[in-house]
């Protein structure tokens, strides 16, 4: 028995010697790191919650940071897998976008600043005439701001913004009886006069006599029209008329660049323009009033031959 | 044989007491399986054995915590000691004793350890719930302990 306390009293004096010269050696900071390494090892998180500070006061700093810097890296990893996924989800929505837009011949790559907005109402009295858009000045929408169809793949004149509302506005056509633009005609890039016919085709007027006007001949819109951006296509001749007795021009018919009864949307070029344009134009002007020389010179030419 | 079996049971008493705390603990509670095997190796084993079971659990416990590395070691250490006195003069085999020994202790081990803390780094990390309920489930938890290394000493001559 006495053997036996004597072995329990040197028991426990080498195990509280032991115990003391840990307390006393400043061992916390090498066992809580080498815990954390092995810890960290079999399961990589620092989420201690709010007391994670008090937990990792003992680790030294740069330790600390290798694991913070993994556990950064680890975050960035599946971040990066995470838009991976997004991009591939991006890509298939392009490539559906892109394949809508072929089957509904649309093209997107256009050079002109704008938007797209779909057409959501056409009044049946006045079919050639306008339509309304599900655009208005919420959107950015401007009065003469130049609308654009696509047929075939081309951009082609549709007409221009007449009236604007928060949320729609309406489209004047360039079908409409009372709309014109000043254009050229490819080959030779003479300009004249495009002008609606409330029907589905266009008429251009004011074309020179000695022109070599012929069917097929390309027209866009020309830089001297100031409502509409230069190079827009209108459309195509159709067919020349012999020149009236009385006029020293000739006319044609033009067949539309954009079959206005096939368009679903168009495209809404931001113009811009000054508010003085904006102002004549609201009060029923068009651009068959613009060039005021063009159209003196018609009146005076007008006047001659009847004498 | 014992001594895998005994470093084997070690293991298992400090894995089931982490398994524990993390996935049984309410509102932070739960009992000290490590204190209790502690205080079970120094009822069963003799005095050697039960000072170094109480140390290298102590040990266990301090690597588990985040500071004053040594204060479980030293405590459980005195506790075997204590309970191998204690022994000589009561019969420790009993559910009665074992229970006022486990909550008596408890509190004992935690005083202490508090000195300890505040004596070598004057931090308090045991909080006023754990000091008044810990003990209560070191008591519940040390008779459960105790038949579990009882039957194990009597299959295998451990401890």
């Amino acid at each position: 028995m006495s053997r036996e306390k004597d072995a329990a009293n040197y028991a426990i004096v080498f195990f509280a010697v032991l115990s003391v010269l840990l307390l006393i050696f400043p061992a916390s900071k090498i066992t809580h790191t080498a815990r954390m390494a092995a810890s960290y090892s079999l399961y990589p998180s620092l989420h201690y919650g709010a007391k994670y500070g008090y937990f990792v006061r003992n680790v030294p700093s740069n330790f600390l940071a290798l694991f913070e810097t993994d556990q950064e890296n680890r975050a960035l990893k599946d971040k990066i897998k995470e838009l991976e996924v997004k991009l591939l989800n991006a890509s298939a929505l392009v490539s559906e976008r892109d394949r809508i837009a072929g089957e509904m011949r649309l093209s997107r790559t256009l050079p002109w600043t704008g938007s797209w907005a779909r057409i959501v109402n056409k009044t049946p009295s006045d079919w050639y005439g306008s339509f309304f858009i599900d655009k208005g000045s919420e959107d950015g929408i401007g009065v003469n701001d130049t609308v654009l169809g696509m047929q075939e793949d081309r951009a082609g004149l549709a007409g221009r913004v007449f009236e604007v509302y928060s949320r729609f506005s309406k489209v004047l056509l360039v079908t409409n009886s009372a709309a014109s633009a000043v254009c050229a005609i490819a080959p030779s890039g003479i300009e004249a006069l495009v002008e609606g016919k409330g029907t589905r085709l266009l008429r251009v007027n004011y074309v020179p006599e000695q022109s070599a006007l012929a069917e097929g001949a390309e027209i866009t819109t020309a830089s001297g029209g100031l409502l509409f951006p230069a190079g827009v296509p209108v459309g195509r001749v159709a067919k020349v008329y012999p020149r009236e007795s009385f006029m020293n021009f000739i006319t044609a018919d033009v067949t539309p660049a954009v079959d206005v009864n096939t368009l679903k949307e168009v495209f809404v070029v931001r113009r811009n323009l000054p508010k003085e344009v904006s102002a004549a134009a609201g009060a029923g002007w068009s651009e068959g009033d613009l060039p005021a020389g063009r159209q003196a010179q018609y009146n005076e030419q007008v006047a001659a031959d009847r004498r | 044989m014992t001594v895998i079996l005994e470093i084997f049971l070690y293991l298992a008493a400090g894995s089931f007491y982490w398994w524990w705390t993390q996935n049984l603990a309410f509102f932070g509670l739960a009992p000290n399986f490590i204190f209790a095997s502690a205080l079970c190796a120094a009822i069963l084993a003799g005095p050697v054995k039960a000072v170094a079971w109480g140390f290298f659990l102590g040990l266990y416990a301090d690597m588990l915590g985040v500071s004053v590395f040594g204060g479980y070691a030293l405590t459980y250490s005195l506790m075997a000691y204590i309970v191998y006195v204690i022994k000589r003069h009561f019969d420790m085999d009993g559910f009665f004793s074992q229970l006022v020994a486990a909550l008596s202790l408890s509190w004992i081990c935690m005083l202490f350890y508090q000195g300890l803390s505040l004596v070598f780094f004057r931090i308090n990390p045991t909080g006023l719930k754990i000091f008044l309920t810990e003990p209560f489930l070191n008591a519940l938890a040390v008779p459960a302990v105790f038949q579990v290394f009882y039957r194990l000493k009597r299959r295998t001559g451990i401890l």
